[in-house]
């Protein structure tokens, strides 16, 4: 039976990709997992793989065209097989079909589109119980998945749960629910999640050196997760020519200032009186006053809180600031939104829940997109000082490392011992350059030398 | 003690009031009788025409107590309107244009279309509105004349209602409560003979609403409400037992509306001849008589008095209605 | 910082109030030599005179009626009503007139005025004397309907209704009368329409109004020990209510409780089950929203049957147990 290649959906929002080159063409023999096409979405390119061995046949698109995801783009036959009927090449792309015969069980059914109704073979929805919304009562893919969101009718799952199905692109009759009368709870799909994204072993551990063991290398397949990490790692120091400025800051005021707060929030526990500051139990944290610092500092230098988009540079409006957290699965930087306008002790409680959901591997889609900016601290590993790789699409990253006590000349020349805290700030030079990576730079550390500039 | 008085006054006889108004002032209450006359037979037709939404409540045939005792006060007093209030509200003094605009619901009517008929007032001329609600302002009569009195001022209060309210609760409540603290509040009942259907002599046991002033130690006093001058003499004394700080009075004034209660009213309640007989008594040739003016002028007047209000139609139609996207202004300050 | 009643801290507000402001003045009944039913008023008749203490006969449509007149003309009444049962006698006035006369004279007059009564089970008053009717007035528009649950919020809830310019039902409980706590003595407003995180928390959104906001927080003491971390918030504020916070935490949280006094049955808790169900908050929701509040009964006069009417410190740390070990 024919085998549907179809255009995979690469990002939580994605709901189109445009393909930019085919690298088989028609009548080729490729193996599974062969780069078939190269296709892009909101700057990030990725590759379609061939799903099975065989030849490339049926390719329906061609270079340029915008195609919606899951949408048939091209078949691999094996040797003896046909083109499904009606699959014509290049049809466009929002025209109806009453039959597309898929996989050839496909029942006749009144009118949808092709992404409807791939999307309803999927996800085991019959399409005669969806209602359309399309021109001439066609059922849409928006319909398709309106209809899995609210009850369907099946599926008894909250809507939490629904709502991560949907971005994520799950089929909720797929996922065991925990609640009660079998509901479907948004644990449950995350977890479903987790373990669909192949056989997802517990994160491998490395044996170390000298083991007892054959000689042979330990071979440790990559987790999507870090095949992610890994693309865009590299894509990011390809594309993005990195400069590196460093600076230390003497970190005295902000100690201070870091000391005095949990002071205060430590006595001000009663949860009747304050109004002005919600009290909260957990401290204000370090890296709260760096996410803070930058964020002040960043509303005076939009150009570092910026994006590329061809040829346009977009000042975003929003300071969303990407903190990394390292867990078992690899690097993970959720993002705190808006910190500019968010006090130091809700960003440190967000912090904490951020990070604390990343190490349980419940983080959310939204709490890690939209990043503007991101910092990275390595200091509590002991690392002095180090350069970080941007996060695309953003244009800078700060690295921070490790306070330390230094000797300093103070104003009269005398060596006085001061906390230094060393920074690096990486910065994309196609759009920063030195000079604009420097007078932020310059900025942020005033910001953390003298604290008080946030509020005057 | 107050002496409660429960018998028609025959304290001043008209040509006395007349001299005590002074030369201006007659003749300025007759040509606005014939206004507010013309006001609501205005309105009348123009519901004819289905250009007015809901209801009104015409006091044609009532003008007479409307003049007699807004003049009697001073500007500053307070007034507190009841439902039928078109009359009190032109002798108060407010603005035909804006009250016809109103009326219309138009946007720069007296309460930006959102009052009506029944709801109209002019607060900045201390005419704190009609009240759609039997008896709704008599309680706040109260507050009106504890606020005067704690401010020390010398003003009074117009409390307006009609023979039903009598009969509310709130009657009660409120003219206690003006009683035990001798608020400078004027009661005047618009004894028209009927509540909506009910005539007046079927709702109480007694004969004259003015003798419950009894029950609250209060003077009462019933007077015949065509009578101008009647009207005013009463209003007058009681308005100045008020500032004088004696307290409350309750006034009935007899009339009779000439129209159904509402547009609604059918009137199977009573006789077209009952109707006739107190047509034949209308306040405004009364009052015109009284003032030696002849048909002629009479009629001179009212033709003055129709085109002032065709003036005030005019300016209605032409005005704007309000804005949906204001809707929900007005609710909270 | 010292510590007042809720009594005292209604008392001081009210005192401070008619220091500040000459137009400030109080009417009730019995709240002058007898100094209120519960003692709210007492003493306020020696500083001020009968003048601005005023004594009313029985009399809640003349008592609301006169509040309303005053408003209107350059007064700020603080009106008492000495039960909330009886608010009903003044319905009229309320509804009819208070709410209405701003927006039916195009906004030309406004009443700033105060009604305070005191509302709730729990003293063995019975059916009559007991009521919860808050959920009627916020359907009122052009009311205000506030309700502390605190000495601390008492008094600077009071405080901000009478500078309101609107009228305010303020609705005050019985139980809390005697209840304790810390209260600064300058004079001090808490906003309106602002609704207040009490406590913050991760598992659970409790909403809570009046008496039951102490009782919302002895129970998250209480599940706080088992690990179960519950945020309440008190609206204070009922109409405008400020859902924002609310909605918030419900996306946080995923799971909602809200506990109130008054009868389930067309209570203020429908209000805001709704306004989280219609909100973004909808799809975070990883339970259904629950109410809590008294059973569709009048209040018995029987000790035992009155508190099994109305939601307990166990009722409401069983349900927010329930809700978020996944029972619903």
């Amino acid at each position: 039976m024919a085998k549907e290649v179809i255009m995979p959906k690469f990002g939580f929002t994605q709901e189109t990709a445009e393909i930019v080159r085919w690298i088989r063409r028609e009548g080729e023999r490729v193996d599974q997992g062969d780069p078939l096409a190269e296709v892009t979405t909101d700057k990030v390119n990725m590759e379609v793989e061939a799903p099975a061995a065989g030849v490339l046949a049926g390719v329906r698109y061609k270079e340029g065209d915008v195609v919606p995801v899951t949408e048939v783009i091209a078949y691999i036959l094996a040797p003896g097989e046909q083109l499904p009927a009606g699959a014509a090449p290049a049809p466009s792309p929002s025209v109806e079909s009453a039959t597309e015969a898929g996989d050839g069980d496909q029942r006749p059914h009144r009118l949808a589109t092709p992404v409807a109704q791939q999307v309803a073979r999927e996800r085991g929805v019959d399409l005669t119980m969806v209602a359309g919304s399309g021109p001439g009562g066609r059922v849409t893919r928006a319909d398709v998945e309106n209809y899995l969101a609210s009850a369907g009718g099946k599926v008894r799952a909250t809507p939490a749960a629904r709502r991560v199905a949907r971005t994520e692109g799950i089929n909720l009759t797929e996922v065991a629910g925990s609640g009660p009368h079998g509901r479907v709870q948004a644990e449950d799909v995350l977890r479903h999640l987790a373990s669909k994204a192949g056989p997802q072993p517990p994160p491998p551990t490395i044996q170390p050196v000298g083991a007892p063991a054959s000689g042979q290398p330990q071979v440790l397949p990559l987790s999507p997760t870090r095949r992610t990490i890994a693309e865009r790692m590299q894509r990011s120091f390809q594309e993005a020519p990195h400069i590196y400025l460093e600076t230390d800051v003497d970190a005295s005021a902000l100690e201070e200032l870091h000391r005095r707060a949990n002071a205060r929030l430590a006595e001000s526990a009663s949860p009747t009186m304050k109004e002005a500051e919600q009290p909260l139990r957990p401290r204000v944290s370090i890296t709260a006053l760096l996410v803070r610092a930058a964020a002040w500092t960043l509303t005076r230098h939009p150009l570092l809180n910026s994006r590329l988009d061809g040829a346009n540079l977009l000042l975003l409006p929003e300071i969303n600031i990407s903190v990394a957290v390292a867990t078992d699965h690899g690097l993970i930087a959720p993002v705190v939104r808006q910190a500019d306008r968010k006090s130091v002790s809700q960003i440190s409680a967000e912090l904490a829940d951020l990070a604390e959901r990343a190490r349980q591997s419940r983080l959310l889609p939204d709490d890690v997109a939209g990043g503007t900016f991101t910092i990275s601290n390595l200091g509590m590993f002991g690392v002095d000082r180090f350069t970080a790789i941007i996060n695309p699409p953003q244009v800078a990253i700060l690295a921070v490392g490790r306070i330390h006590r230094q000797f300093v000349p103070d104003e009269q020349d005398q060596p006085v011992l001061r906390p230094i805290l060393p920074l690096t700030l990486g910065a994309d030079h196609r759009v920063v350059d030195g000079a604009d990576a420097a007078r932020f730079l310059a900025d942020l550390r005033e910001c953390l030398e003298h604290p008080e500039i946030m509020v005057i | 003690m107050s002496a409660t008085k429960n018998v028609n006054v025959a304290a001043a006889r008209p040509q006395s009031v007349l001299e005590r108004m002074g030369p201006d002032l007659p003749r300025q209450m007759l040509q606005e009788m014939l206004l507010i006359r013309s006001f609501e037979e205005k309105a009348e037709e123009l519901y004819a025409l289905g250009k007015v939404h809901g209801t009104m409540h015409l006091s044609i045939g009532q003008e007479a107590v409307a003049a007699g005792a807004s003049h009697a006060l001073r500007k500053g007093d307070y007034l507190l309107n009841h439902h039928r209030g078109h009359g009190h509200c032109i002798a108060w003094g407010s603005d035909p244009n804006l009250m016809m605009a109103e009326f219309l619901g138009k946007e720069n009517g007296y309460c930006r279309g959102r009052g009506g008929s029944m709801h109209i007032a002019n607060i900045e001329a201390n005419n704190l509105g009609a009240n759609g609600i039997v008896g709704g302002g008599l309680p706040i009569a109260v507050g009106v004349g504890l606020s005067i009195k704690l401010r020390k001022t010398d003003q009074v209060v117009l409390s307006l209602f009609g023979d039903g309210a009598a009969n509310e609760g709130a009657f009660h409540e409120s003219l206690n409560m003006a009683s035990i603290w001798d608020l400078p509040i004027i009661y005047l009942c618009e004894n028209n003979q009927y509540a909506m259907s009910m005539p007046v002599q079927r709702s109480m046991k007694v004969e004259r609403i003015s003798e419950r002033a009894a029950a609250y130690g209060m003077p009462g006093v019933t007077v015949d409400g065509n009578e101008v001058t009647e009207v005013y003499q009463a209003v007058a004394e009681a308005a100045e037992r008020a500032r004088r700080g004696n307290g409350p009075t309750l006034l009935e004034a007899v009339t009779y509306r000439w129209r159904g209660h509402s547009k609604s009213d059918r009137q199977v309640y009573r006789t077209r001849d009952e109707v006739k007989q107190w047509m034949k008594r209308d306040p405004i040739l009364r009052f015109a008589a009284l003032l030696g003016v002849d048909d002629q002028e009479l009629e001179r007047l009212r033709a003055e008095a129709k085109r002032r209000i065709e003036e005030a139609v005019a300016f209605a139609e032409a005005s704007p209605e309000p804005d949906v996207s204001t809707i929900l202004e007005g609710v909270y300050a | 910082m010292r510590e007042l009643t809720y009594a005292e801290a209604l008392r001081e507000g009210l005192r401070q109030a008619m220091m500040a402001d000459p137009s400030v003045f109080l009417i009730g009944e019995d709240i002058g030599r007898y100094g209120g039913a519960f003692g709210v008023t007492a003493g306020l008749i020696d500083e001020f005179g009968g003048e601005r203490v005023i004594d009313t006969p029985i009399s809640e449509a003349g008592i609301a009626g006169a509040c309303i007149g005053s408003a209107l003309t350059g007064m700020r009444p603080v009106g008492e009503i000495q039960f909330m049962d009886f608010v009903t006698l003044s319905m009229e006035q309320i509804v009819l007139q208070a709410a209405k006369i701003r927006f039916m004279f195009g906004g030309k007059a406004s009443v700033p005025m105060v009604l305070r009564m005191p509302a709730g089970a729990g003293t063995g008053a019975a059916a009559q004397h007991s009521e919860s009717l808050e959920s009627w007035f916020v359907h009122v528009p052009g009311l205000k309907v506030v309700a502390p649950s605190s000495p601390y919020d008492a008094k600077g809830l009071l405080l901000a209704s009478i500078q309101d310019d609107n009228p305010v039902i303020f609705v005050e409980h019985k139980l809390l009368y005697k209840e304790k706590g810390p209260v600064p003595e300058e004079m001090y407003t808490l906003p309106l329409s602002q609704s207040h995180v009490v406590r913050q928390g991760r598992h659970l959104t409790l909403v809570a109004t009046s008496a039951m906001v102490p009782r919302a927080l002895e129970a998250a003491e209480q599940l706080a020990a088992e690990g179960i971390d519950v945020e309440v918030i008190d609206p204070r504020t009922l109409k405008p209510l400020d859902d924002a916070p609310i909605i918030e935490s419900v996306k946080k949280t995923g799971r909602a409780l809200i506990v109130h006094e008054a009868v389930k049955t067309g209570g203020f808790g429908g209000e805001i089950v709704a306004r989280i169900v219609e909100s973004e908050a909808f799809d975070y929701l990883e339970a259904p929203v629950r109410r809590l509040a008294s059973l569709d009964i009048p209040v018995p006069y029987n000790r035992t049957l009155e508190a099994a009417m109305v939601p307990q410190v166990e009722n409401i740390a069983a349900e927010a147990r329930k809700l978020v070990k996944g029972k619903y």
